[in-house]
């Protein structure tokens, strides 16, 4: 069995709200003349992951299915004059670059998954299987415009962040575990992950081939 | 502050690249030969614009197909691990890239041809290959820009070392598009010059290439290993890389300790960028005094997020053939002495470093051996 404890999660939840409204709500977390170039979910998961005080020591595990949609969105429409400023911002892993870049925090490893039916469950997997002492386990998405029809791009917006220990101390407020069983089948979804951490609701279940993945709350 | 990643001993059981020369044997051989698979051609394709250094798979257009063109040539270079079995639980994939299917969204947004959409995602790109491949749901989806293939790497030695499985299968492929031609021309380093890797000259030029690897980890089946595999990431700014090189030294420092008193050879990034070129040969020259540094983007263009597995396969063939090709293209004056432009005998060497880097001053690195 693969666990660790969960030492402090954060969510956001901001539901409709537009990139300026999102600009203004979280411009005082960066550094000044940092938000000017980052998009709605590098502020989003910067936010949420800067609050866990990221250090170099630290293991970094980014877990997103559609990634940075509305810069995606803009490079297609650059074209034939590409934009370089929304090239290096579209390409994955950027949002949760962008605000480690703003505050200059190098980190030892930094995985970024970037989707797929086991996202949820293999991002656990990489942030249990790490033999840092904590693991930041942070994610999120955008809502696209033009590319949310195609499925391309997220319909809806979050991020969330957790702090994970191997050792249960004291502030301990929670269990992460893989649990490999025979015969299983399942998947859980990002969107689904971030409900699970935003109302602190405990998970038993299936969630790929052969893995169960529970989540406990103190 | 650097440490290793991973330090079990993992066995590299298969390993294979497809490049517009073939696969890993055919691509050494032309290597060896100093043959150049890129050349000029429009950075936007069928919409023309400059002629910039692409290497791009024999009858591979640069615009996408729907479906993609270049699933067949990844089937093709998959067909020697096709099999039940790959995507389960003991048996998982790890699937890396930084372009996916990307090309397919770029097609979508210039012919609105809506089919395009379904392999322009990630996730949609890499269920297309799933699905032709037969694999399982078990299936982890990496990417960060150009050490996405080491990360594949790192996870799948996780899982074994944690006996979470018995073998894992890593896939890396990136088939360029004129969405990352147009973009790495806008950033002004994809021009028309042909990419000389670590030669000191005025201006910098990189080349892109068409690319795909594979390989099966073991925890005992293979002639080769991944003894240690270390990462850095500077998070110092998104396209370039501390002035001082400590980021290239942070990611080399875990292997050179490991391999203390050993006769290595390395192969490097060498994307033909100035700036980050000079950091890494110095950095090497100063991890592994004496050891000779090769890189092979001069021939084959950056294949992205594949390129570690790519050269990963390129350098396991040198170890077996006793033959390290040199690095194509460039010529003296080097950075640095240890720049090895000529193919040498790797036959009294005990293995190579094999580097990577990425934006955001991401840096990969592995060592490998005869096990």
């Amino acid at each position: 069995m693969l666990e660790r404890y969960i030492q402090a999660v954060r969510t956001d939840a901001p539901g409709s709200e537009e990139p300026a409204a999102t600009r203004d709500r979280l411009k005082a977390r960066f550094a000044p003349g940092a938000v000017r170039r980052m998009t709605q979910l590098g502020l989003f998961v910067g936010a949420v992951l800067g609050e866990l005080q990221p250090g170099e020591a630290d293991a970094l595990v980014y877990a997103t299915q559609f990634g940075e949609g509305r810069a995606l969105e803009g490079y297609l429409d650059s074209f034939p004059g590409a934009s370089p400023t929304l090239f290096q911002t579209s390409i994955h892993p950027s949002g949760a670059q962008q605000g480690l870049i703003g505050r200059q925090r190098s980190v030892r490893e930094f995985f970024p998954l970037a989707g797929g039916n086991q996202l949820v469950a293999t991002a656990v997997q990489a942030a249990l299987l790490s033999d840092a002492e904590r693991v930041l386990f942070c994610g999120g998405e955008e809502r696209g415009t033009w590319l949310v029809p195609h499925g391309a791009a997220s319909d809806r917006a979050f991020a969330f962040a957790l702090a994970l220990t191997r050792v249960r101390a004291a502030d301990s407020i929670g269990r992460l575990a893989l649990e490999p069983v025979a015969d299983s089948a399942g998947a859980l979804a990002l969107p689904d992950w971030f409900e699970l951490l935003h109302n602190r609701r405990p998970f038993a279940g299936a969630v790929a081939p052969g893995w169960r993945l529970v989540l406990e709350w103190q | 502050m650097a440490f290793p990643t991973q330090n079990s001993a993992i066995r590299l059981a298969a390993c294979d690249c497809l490049t517009p020369f073939g696969d890993a044997f055919a691509t050494h051989a032309a290597l060896l030969r100093g043959e150049r698979a890129l050349s000029p051609s429009p950075v936007l394709g069928r919409e023309g614009g400059d002629a910039v250094p692409l290497a791009l798979l024999p009858g591979r257009a640069l615009d996408e197909a729907n479906p993609p063109a270049w699933l067949h040539s990844l089937q093709t270079l998959l067909a020697p691990v096709a099999g039940p079995g790959w995507g389960t639980a003991r048996h998982p994939v790890c699937v890396t890239s930084s372009n996916f299917g990307v090309g397919s969204l770029y097609a979508l947004r210039r012919t609105g041809e809506a089919g395009h959409a379904a392999h322009g995602t990630p996730h949609g790109s890499v269920e297309l290959v799933r699905r032709a491949l037969g694999w399982g749901e078990n299936v982890a989806i990496f990417s960060h820009a150009c050490v996405s293939a080491h990360l594949g790497l790192v996870h799948a030695s996780r899982l074994l070392a944690a006996g979470a499985a018995d073998e894992v299968l890593v896939v890396s492929y990136d088939f360029l598009s004129p969405f990352v031609a147009g973009g790495f021309h806008a950033l002004k380093i994809l021009n028309v010059d042909l990419p000389v890797p670590y030669q000191d000259r005025a201006t910098g030029s990189i080349g892109l290439g068409d690319g795909a690897g594979y390989a099966v980890l073991s925890r005992n089946h293979g002639d080769f290993a991944l003894e240690v595999q270390s990462l850095h990431n500077e998070m110092y700014h998104f396209t370039a890389n501390k002035p001082d090189g400590s980021g290239f030294a942070a990611a080399l420092a875990p292997l050179a300790a490991a391999a203390a008193g050993r006769k290595l050879w390395v192969k490097g990034h060498g994307t033909g960028t100035l700036e980050a070129g000079r950091m890494e040969a110095q950095a090497v020259a100063q991890a592994f005094s004496g050891a000779p540094l090769v890189g092979w983007k001069g021939s084959l263009g950056h294949t992205l997020g594949s390129c570690g597995l790519v050269e990963l396969a390129i350098a396991a063939a040198s170890l077996r053939s006793g033959r390290t090709p040199g690095t194509v293209g460039s010529a003296s004056p080097t950075f640095t002495d240890a720049v090895a432009l000529e193919p040498f005998d790797n036959t009294a060497f005990d293995g190579a470093v094999c580097a990577s880097n990425a934006f955001g001053g991401a840096h990969a690195a592995l060592l490998l051996s005869h096990a």
